[in-house]
């Protein structure tokens, strides 16, 4: 680690080249380099002997610079395309998932707040509830906790979703009411088919954080 | 003897070994000399540098349990298919089936017990200040090493596919969803967004790369398994023999300096 | 004959009958140790009575007594346990350990120390809750931690306090006494060899005698409860339950990491290099000792023995019920601050009026506090170490502590969140 208080090398030395360009590169690096509060004072030049350097110093180091410059840029980009590669590589194109959509039968056959687990292995709880403004809906509730994405197990008992990984607690609606989960679970896309059955799709949620289970995909109406 | 005298004359042991026995002082010396795997080792050490009180014997310890758990992990590999069809039974019949069934058990508990033995050491490094210079790089490299072997630990946990393993990673991974900027659900993540289209989501984050998939499924299993038996134990070889080479050249076992 | 009244089946009475019968052999070879080596009769009558008492359990259990722990101990232990008890314990007994050094690495306070966890730990097993948990192959390694992380502190607490003595007299510490060099072969790779039989050994020992633990095969409906981390990150997942996952997962980790590997470069104490010590490397010590100690390998065994289903907290005796509910009613910052001060609702403010106070909190917290300490009184220290430094290791102490602040909160306010922009997903 260098001594913060130390005076610049580069500050002093270069611009004491006074070459129009190395300055201006001086210049660059000196805010950066030279701690706000120092004062270099200003020395004089000293008679070097090789005073006529300069302007063969400076060809020499932007004719090197220059290549050297677009050496190392297109080395650089090359390498950063293929490690931007590399890691665009390991984001699969083809997933082998199961199909996101699901049926969950018929919307007559749902009995008022009863939550059962027969969708729980295709990800969701279809219940029939009255949500806040006292509708009677059927609506597809995630069975990801927000938190850490367990699953939570409906404890019939206490009337709750209880995540057995870190606590948290859903109301029968999905809002959360205690334990560490940040926010409600989310609702699936819910739809009745015209043979009164239903299909809930799971590539579409609704969060009510954002006000998405006003959404009219969010539920039906019963 | 003569058997004795006639192989240790013969071409066969002379071209191996190079010198006589170590036994006088002259051979202690050159067999560490000419030895690839001895010389990892100085000629000769600080006595109180190799005491047990003060080394604890952890890091030692360490490198044979990785030298156990690779030897085992090959041996296991002989029977483990990483598919969603296999997995669980291929660890069952190794179990049940398998001749010298404790292969599994050997390699689990030397997981175990590796990752205890490494913390003591980093322990006892931080206790005797044997991290301060001309150390410090080593330290950087040894913390490097403690997080890849936790690393290995965890990918190796999902491999028996069972409701421990897969819910265990599923906690374990869906932390990287909440990774800023590179997950999903991680604070910032919403804001970078191009015209309204969302360019982190579920099938594009942090998590999504490191399962290669949505949930932990079969292509997860697919890389933890290769993480677990390739990339990382590479990785752990690569770095301990930089921390190995670097122990001696910034003087050796540590001692009071 | 009335084991079966205590529950106590006949394989865990025979299990307790061995591990006291090992406790009265070593303490007969403590007693030993003091006949034939220290010649200390006063010592001897005691290790040898201390051992016949063990013996005297063994006998007991072996000719399946069935004693157990009484219902009021395990009540009472139950009752005043809790995650507040638990830190204020253990924070506690290391402050002492660190204070009283001197007297705790005394090796006959020491030993007693042992003696007594062993005896209590047998007579813990006797409960079939507790035995349950530490008899799940997967719990041996906590075990293994726990007594092993407390001889190491010890060892290296005496060796520390045994060279102090010497640097305050103007010695050398003990390492320097033996300076000389031995030859590699074969003092060294005999020992080497030595220790990898023994382990070999004991690792055959440990895979013939335990089996790896192998569950129901994977399924993404069933959850097991409750759902436990591997153990060397219930730390982590301790955390999970004071933080959202991007910091107890995510920051907090990296933070852990970057501090470690930043410690060579921040610690400029030239001192106590290559030799135990602790007055000399006070403030360092401490430091590790409280990250190491409590806030990883103590949550690691709250996270093994204290956590149950439903990630609640439960008394080291008492039953996993599933169905146990806390009241987890926890508030926010804003709450707190605009409805009980203001009389306003939150319901309706923008996010940024709503969480100013928060955020105003943490942003003076991380960018006010490290000036003001450089300015009072870690002065010295900021002139010491210079700024890059001061700053480093100010800001991953800040970090370390976070930790413990939002743990007291939540324990003294029911502070749920600091900050909570649930739109953002920034919560802290």
């Amino acid at each position: 680690m260098s001594d913060p208080t130390a005076p610049s090398p580069s500050a002093s030395a270069e611009t004491t080249t006074a070459v129009a360009a190395t300055s201006a590169v001086a210049a660059a690096a000196a805010p950066a380099v030279a701690p706000p509060k120092v004062v270099v004072p200003p020395k004089p030049t000293p008679a070097k002997p090789a005073d006529k350097g300069p302007s063969r110093r400076f060809f020499l180091l932007s004719w090197f610079g220059s290549w050297f410059a677009v050496a190392w840029v297109a080395f650089s980009a090359s390498m950063l395309a293929m490690v931007l590669g590399t890691v665009r590589f390991l984001f699969p194109n083809v997933l082998s998932e199961p199909p996101t959509s699901f049926r969950a039968g018929e919307a007559t056959g749902y009995e008022e707040n009863k939550v059962d687990d027969k969708f729980k292995e295709q990800g969701a709880w279809v219940i029939r509830a009255k949500d806040e403004r006292n509708r009677d809906i059927i609506y597809a509730l995630s069975t990801i906790c927000t938190h850490l994405g367990c699953t939570p197990n409906w404890l019939e008992s206490e009337k709750k979703f209880k995540c057995p990984c870190h606590g948290s607690g859903f109301k029968i609606s999905g809002i959360n009411f205690e334990g560490p989960a940040p926010r409600p679970l989310e609702r699936y896309a819910i739809k009745k088919n015209d043979d009164g059955t239903l299909v809930i799709d799971k590539s579409r949620k609704f969060q009510k954080e954002l006000g998405q289970w006003d959404d009219a995909d969010s539920y039906i109406l019963v | 003897m003569a058997i004795g005298d006639w192989i240790r004359n013969s071409q066969v042991w002379k071209s191996i070994f190079r010198h006589p026995a170590p036994r006088d002082r002259r051979n202690r010396i050159v067999v560490m000399l000419t030895n690839v795997f001895l010389h990892l080792h100085p000629v000769s050490v600080r006595k109180s540098g190799i005491a047990l009180s003060y080394t604890w014997c952890m890091g030692g310890i360490t490198f044979f349990l990785f030298l156990v758990e690779t030897v085992t992990g090959v041996l296991l590999m002989f029977y483990y298919r990483p598919t969603l069809e296999h997995a669980y039974n291929d660890i069952l019949s190794l179990r049940d089936v398998a001749t010298l069934g404790i292969l599994r058990e050997l390699h689990r508990w030397g997981a175990h017990a590796m990752v205890i033995s490494i913390w003591l050491h980093m322990y006892r490094v931080f206790l005797t200040g044997s991290y301060k210079p001309p150390r410090e790089f080593n330290w950087g490299v040894g913390v490097i090493l403690l997080v890849l072997t936790l690393l290995l630990s965890f990918t190796g946990y999902l491999l028996p596919w069972d409701q421990l393993a897969i819910w265990a990673i599923t906690v374990g991974s869906n932390m990287a969803r909440a990774t800023p900027f590179m997950g999903y659900e991680g604070p910032g993540a919403k804001f970078l967004a191009i015209g309204g289209v969302e360019l982190v989501h579920s099938g594009s984050d942090a998590r999504f790369l490191l399962l290669g998939g949505r949930f932990v499924g079969e292509t997860a299993l697919l890389r933890f398994y290769v993480l677990h038996c390739v990339a990382l134990p590479l990785a752990v070889a690569l770095l301990i023999a930089v921390h190995f080479w670097r122990v001696r050249k910034d003087g050796g076992i540590s001692g009071a300096l | 004959m009335d084991s079966h009244a205590h529950g106590l089946s006949s394989s865990v009475q025979n299990g307790l009958g061995g591990f006291y019968l090992v406790c009265a052999l070593m303490n007969f070879g403590f007693a030993a140790y003091f006949h034939f080596q220290a010649k200390n009769r006063t010592q001897v009558a005691i290790w040898g009575a201390v051992g016949a008492l063990f013996a005297l359990m063994s006998v007991a259990y072996f000719g399946h007594f069935g004693w157990s722990l009484s219902h009021g101990i395990k009540d009472f232990v139950d009752r005043i346990m809790n995650p507040v008890s638990y830190f204020a314990i253990s924070i506690l007994a290391l402050a002492a350990v660190l204070y009283f050094r001197r007297f705790f690495t005394n090796p006959i306070v020491a030993w007693s120390v042992l003696m007594i966890t062993l005896f209590c730990s047998g007579f813990a097993m006797t409960d079939p809750n507790f035995t349950a948990i530490i008899t799940k192959p997967d719990n041996v390694p906590i075990v293994i931690l726990i007594f092993s992380v407390g001889y190491f502190t010890w060892l290296a607490l005496r060796l520390a306090v045994i060279n102090d003595d010497r640097i305050a007299r103007g010695e050398p510490p003990m390492e320097k006494l033996e300076e000389d060099k031995v030859l590699t072969w074969p003092d060294l790779v005999y020992t080497e060899l030595i220790c990898m039989v023994v382990f070999t050994f004991a690792l055959v020992v440990w895979a013939y005698f335990l089996k790896a633990p192998l569950e129901q095969p994977a399924s993404s409906a069933k959850i097991p409860n409750p759902s436990k981390a591997p153990w060397y990150f219930l730390g982590l997942q301790e955390m999970l339950v004071y933080f959202d996952p991007w910091m107890a997962g995510v920051v907090l980790p990296t933070f852990i990491i970057i501090g470690l590997i930043a410690l060579p470069y921040i610690d400029f104490n030239t001192k106590g290099n290559g030799y135990y010590c602790f007055n000399e490397r006070k403030f360092a010590i401490t430091t590790f000792l409280l990250g190491f100690i409590i806030l990883w390998v103590v949550l690691i065994v709250l996270g093994t023995f204290l956590r149950g289903p439903n990630w609640n907290f439960f008394g080291l005796f008492e039953p996993w019920d599933p169905h146990k509910s806390l009241p987890l009613n926890n508030v926010n910052l804003s709450d707190y601050f605009w409805l009980y001060g203001f009389g306003k609702s939150v319901g309706s403010m923008h996010w940024l009026i709503r969480e100013l106070p928060g955020i105003l909190l943490v942003l003076g917290y991380l960018l006010l506090l490290p000036p003001i300490l450089a300015k009072t009184i870690l002065r010295d220290y900021f002139i010491k170490m210079g700024f890059i430094r001061f700053f480093l290791l100010v800001t991953l102490i800040q970090f370390m502590a976070l930790l413990p602040i939002k743990m007291v909160l939540r324990w003294t306010i029911n502070l749920k969140y600091i900050v909570f922009i649930p739109e953002a997903f920034f919560n802290i």
